[in-house]
């Protein structure tokens, strides 16, 4: 009898799915740097190295009809020029130590017969935390799928 | 673009290891990508082991929170594939492992490391290879498993890139 069990995985293994949201980030500076720029891609290190200075994070995808923004300074985040924050910009609570959360979660699906990779799904994680007046720690994060839809955790 | 990983097996007392694996089938040979008509899994025998990693290239920052398990395909009466995280390689053993079941949620998935034990794998840093730790697997069966072939069964390897 035969109990062996066939599990196939890609023969490019995980040829990667492409990006359907890139990242841009604004510097105090006027600095802007684009994930792909000029036929290269940056790394998210460089935006690390310049954390301080980040005023403004954004997820576009690509015709631009479907963008995320953080605001650093303030600690907003503005969907299509939405405020998903509720926030009345004349009331802005005092948001202190604001840092940006970003990370794109992967889920890939291996197996099947005859088949290069099952699934391949991006969940893209964009958020900031900050510290109230009270120093409380509060943080928002939106899971945006790659259609753009979202759900938001607070 | 982007991080991509490419899946590695390690057979043989020296450990010979083979890239761009195109499956894991489990049989009763310590072998990459054998064929399962040639070397069947006697009923109430467990396959070989085998030693599975992934190999992260491309351009990323961080990648960590990997999680590895079987997210689809049934078993069969008295099968079982058994699954160890971030182990020493060792020569591939045919003897029943005490592993447990591979997990089948992603609440009880595997903490996959990095070959160097870190739970995060940084682009470039010194001595990080860009290799997770190595999965071990086994399929195991009884005497109740009824002959034949086994359901084809699928994984999942989550992780966080930025």
């Amino acid at each position: 009898m035969s109990n062996s069990i066939d599990i196939n995985l890609s023969n490019e293994n995980n040829a990667m799915n492409s990006l359907q949201f890139y990242w841009k980030a604004f510097f105090s500076s006027g600095k802007v740097i684009e994930q792909f720029e000029n036929g290269i891609e940056h790394r998210f290190q460089e935006v690390k190295d310049d954390f301080e200075n980040l005023i403004k994070f954004s997820l576009v995808n690509k015709d631009y009809s479907k963008y995320f923004v953080v605001d650093l300074e303030y600690g907003f985040i503005l969907h299509n020029n939405y405020n998903l924050n509720n926030i009345n910009f004349e009331q802005l609570e005092q948001k202190n130590n604001i840092r940006l959360i970003h990370f794109r979660r992967h889920f890939v699906e291996i197996g099947t017969k005859d088949l290069k990779e099952k699934s391949h799904q991006i969940i893209y994680f964009l958020g900031l935390q900050w510290q109230d007046s009270e120093e409380k720690n509060h943080k928002i994060i939106l899971q945006i799928d790659e259609n753009g839809d979202f759900i938001i955790n607070g | 673009m982007a991080a991509t990983f490419h899946w590695y097996e390690s057979n043989g007392a020296g450990e010979v290891e083979e890239a761009d694996i195109s499956n894991i089938n489990f049989g009763s040979n310590d072998s990459p990508n054998l064929n399962t008509t040639t070397y069947p899994i006697t009923r109430g025998d467990a396959s070989f082991e085998k030693y599975i990693r992934a190999l992260f290239t491309g351009t990323w920052t961080e990648i960590s929170n990997l999680k590895f398990w079987k997210s689809a395909g049934a078993y069969v009466t008295g099968e079982a594939i058994k699954a160890a995280a971030n182990v020493v390689y060792a020569q591939p053993s045919v003897t029943p492992n005490a592993d447990s079941d591979v997990p089948i949620t992603e609440g009880a998935a595997l903490a996959i490391q990095s070959a160097e034990g870190e739970n995060v794998i940084e682009y470039g840093a010194s001595g990080v290879s860009g290799y997770t730790g190595y999965i071990r697997l086994q399929e195991q069966t009884s005497g109740s498993t009824p002959a034949g072939a086994v359901n084809s069964k699928e994984f999942c390897m989550q992780y966080d890139e930025v």
